[in-house]
């Protein structure tokens, strides 16, 4: 079946089905995707307030960027809030994924309870944070006095505050990572580890010669995902700390918002967005050539 | 490869059929909310007042559009004061923004340089069949030209003054009372006053003296209190990093980290605010400054009772003014701008600037309202909703210049609380800011 040649009208046929099956998530895709994207880096060689006709200044608005002390002060955030939030919940979920991925309803049940945070909307998190921090009538602070620790402004000093909202958003996202490590263990063949294990090899030696390795593309993966949603990281900002105290939590994505739709500087923010492009692109290609070299090396 | 070829079909319906409904509902009905069938005139108007003032709003959306029958106004609820203003910028481009807005004081000098807003001085005479207004029994200090220095320009008008407010203290009747301390008439009366309220267990402050944002609008009191300003008479040079600027924050320095009698709450704009109003509420600050317009929220859930007082002064006493204006935007059909004028001038009549006054806390803006019978008993009965009115004796203009909003809100306002939270100095801070408001001035 299905090598028979066909007719000319037949095969018409089938290409229009297609054509017409893509284009309206196209004609979507374009509109709502393409479109932005497009006049977005138009608008990164004017000067807009959100009225009137945009002036043209060139490269002025990528200049000023480049030689903006604060937007040197936004990437180190977003490079410190990225890397630290990516490295607690990988090292994090997969963890938790080994500690937990046992049979039992009492492991499921211990699964899912971890998980429900990552189902939560960002907003409730941040709601819920900005009170469990709350640094004279927090929760956190109340445990931490019990040990006598005297109370710490979580969300109020500005040395801390990128740290805590590390740690909220690691609370939050690590239950995914966990789920995903757990799919890429119990993909791994349980005969394998039974063999080294007759073969006397240490719990140790199991993981880091078997599991480990055999995880790998799992961990690409969850690599990748992470850095892009932090990367994108706004709403425990815009909720939380609003940027502050200070510049101290000033993201990428809340510092492009914050210029457009607080300043009304909006061809000075589509500049930040078209270097945040470039660079996310970057990251994205290294990665898909780690993914690349990962595949050949699987294959037989 | 070849499948059924009924369900080929039927696959083939459906991509049609979901390419009618893709390109049908670019075609839907365009309502840029000027339908004018029946004669009856639709104004859109955004605002964003929340919580008890929005429904207070809406009561009397309502009973405007009651009572008059030929124009129908929709609010629309557009969230706190800047998104609002960014969501009015962008829709003025568009066929679908609103007639009518509100917006901070402080936005009005660029929204009227860019050209976005209605020229009311016609309206306000009665021309073209508007009715016409008796601009003379707006109260002087809340009106267009008591707001603004206008640094020697023309400017006609174009806002016409609604919920207007200025900061003043609230303080815990029994705090205070019970520490043997009156409310502060001057800085160093706030400090003492303060220390003295501050109560501390070990390493805990139990009680807050005192409890302020590091924001600009206290600042820009503080500012002229200390006989400073924020630009020179001819708007085009920055004069708020020196001397004056410098004691103003200073005052707050020292109070956080020296003195430790002061609260910084943490948040930016309005969620620090929120922070101080919910501490106050709950007995862990004495004194707060915030707007009159938090008057009638801070009362009903005050479990205390609570006074308020004119902010304390340095070298002059000195209060700027808060709260927004009216504005009908430029690009809208006539029928839609006259309507839009009847709107806004019915909403500042005496009786309706009342009731909105009584229901939040806001000032009344006219006159004959603050004079009437009526309101003098009121203000004997409660005599917190007078405080804001007789401080306008000592009310500040704002600069009239278009760089004044991002003056306010990017050079300073995320700057401010940088002495107080981290090691920069005051002359830094200041400095700096200065410096980038100079080159945003000079381009």
């Amino acid at each position: 079946m299905g090598t028979q040649r066909r007719g000319g009208g037949a095969r018409w046929r089938e290409a229009l089905t297609g054509y017409g099956l893509v284009l309206p998530s196209m004609a979507v895709f374009a509109v709502f995707y393409l479109y932005p994207v497009a006049h977005t880096l138009y608008l990164s060689f004017f000067n807009w307030n959100l009225t009137g006709d945009p002036k043209p200044v060139g490269l002025g608005n990528y200049e000023a960027l480049l030689s903006d002390e604060v937007f040197g002060e936004v990437l180190v955030n977003t490079l410190t809030y990225s890397l630290a939030t990516v490295a607690v919940t990988m090292v994090g979920g997969l963890g938790l994924a080994l500690l937990l991925n046992r049979p039992g309803r009492v492991y499921g049940v211990l699964q899912a309870c971890i998980f429900t945070s990552y189902i939560v909307s960002w907003v409730g998190v941040s709601l819920l944070w900005i009170w469990m921090l709350d640094a004279q009538f927090g929760p956190v602070n109340g445990v931490l006095s019990a040990f006598g620790v005297s109370p710490v402004d979580w969300l109020g000093d500005p040395d801390l505050a990128l740290w805590s909202l590390v740690g909220v958003t690691s609370w939050k996202t690590v239950g995914y990572d966990m789920v995903l490590f757990l799919a890429g263990l119990q993909s791994i063949p349980v005969d394998t580890l039974e063999a080294a294990e007759m073969d006397g090899a240490s719990r140790w030696q199991r993981f880091w010669s078997i599991t480990f390795p055999q995880l790998m593309p799992t961990t690409l993966f969850v690599l990748i995902t992470s850095v892009i949603m932090t990367f994108q990281g706004f709403d425990v900002v815009r909720v939380m700390t609003q940027g502050g105290p200070v510049r101290a939590t000033t993201i990428y994505v809340y510092f492009i918002y914050e210029q457009a739709f607080g300043y009304f500087k909006v061809g000075y923010a589509a500049a930040a967005v078209v270097l945040f492009f470039v660079v996310l692109l970057g990251v994205t290609l290294v990665q898909f050539r780690l993914f690349d070299r990962q595949r050949r090396e699987e294959a037989p | 490869m070849e499948r059924s070829s009924v369900r080929g079909w039927g696959v083939r319906w459906a991509s049609v059929l979901g390419l009618l409904l893709v390109l049908s509902s670019g075609s839907c009905k365009r309502d840029d909310g000027a339908s004018e069938a029946d004669g009856v005139v639709e104004v859109s108007f955004w605002y964003a007042y929340g919580g008890t003032n929005r429904q207070v709003t809406e009561e009397l959306i309502a009973s405007f559009n009651a009572s008059h029958p030929k124009i129908r106004v929709k609010g629309t609820y557009q969230g706190d004061y800047f998104e609002a203003l960014a969501k009015v910028r962008v829709a003025s481009r568009t066929s679908r923004g609103p007639a009518v807005t509100h917006v901070v004081s402080e936005s009005l000098p660029a929204l009227w340089e860019d050209g976005l807003v209605e020229p009311l001085d016609g309206y306000a005479r009665g021309e073209g069949g508007a009715t016409a207004v008796d601009l003379a029994d707006f109260i002087p200090a809340l009106s267009q030209d008591g707001t603004f220095d206008y640094l020697g320009k023309e400017v006609p008008l174009f806002a016409l003054p609604f919920n207007r407010s200025t900061p003043i203290v609230f303080y815990n009747k029994k705090m205070l009372a019970d520490a043997g301390v009156s409310p502060p008439q001057t800085w160093e009366e706030l400090e003492a006053a303060a220390r003295t309220l501050t109560v501390r267990e070990g390493d805990q402050t139990k009680v807050w003296g005192f409890e302020l944002p590091i924001s600009w609008w206290f600042w820009y009191a503080l500012l002229h209190q200390a006989d400073g300003r924020l630009l020179s008479e001819d708007g085009k040079t920055a004069m708020f990093g020196h001397a004056a600027g410098q004691e103003a924050l200073g005052l707050l320095v020292r109070m956080v980290k020296q003195d430790k009698t002061m609260k910084n709450p943490p948040g930016r704009d309005y969620n620090a605010w929120e922070v101080a109003n919910t501490d106050f509420l709950s007995g862990r600050v004495a004194m707060i400054w915030t707007s009159t317009a938090f008057l009638n929220y801070l009362t009903e859930n005050a479990k205390f009772e609570l006074g308020t007082a004119f902010l304390p002064g340095f070298k002059r006493k000195a209060v700027p003014t808060g709260g927004t204006f009216f504005v009908v935007m430029k690009g809208r059909p006539e029928a839609e701008k006259r309507a839009g004028w009847e709107f806004v001038r019915w909403m500042t009549e005496p009786e309706q600037t009342k009731l909105w006054s009584q229901k939040t806390g806001y000032m009344p803006v006219r006159r004959s309202v603050v004079e009437s019978a009526e309101m003098k008993a009121f203000y004997v009965e409660h005599s917190n909703w007078r405080t804001t009115i007789d401080q306008l004796d000592h009310a500040v203009r704002f600069p009239f210049s278009p760089k004044l909003l991002e003056i306010q809100r990017d050079l300073l306002q995320p700057n401010l609380e940088k002495p107080v939270v981290t090691d920069a100095t005051v002359e830094s801070v200041l400095g700096k800011a200065e410096a980038d408001a100079n080159a945003l001035l000079g381009r």
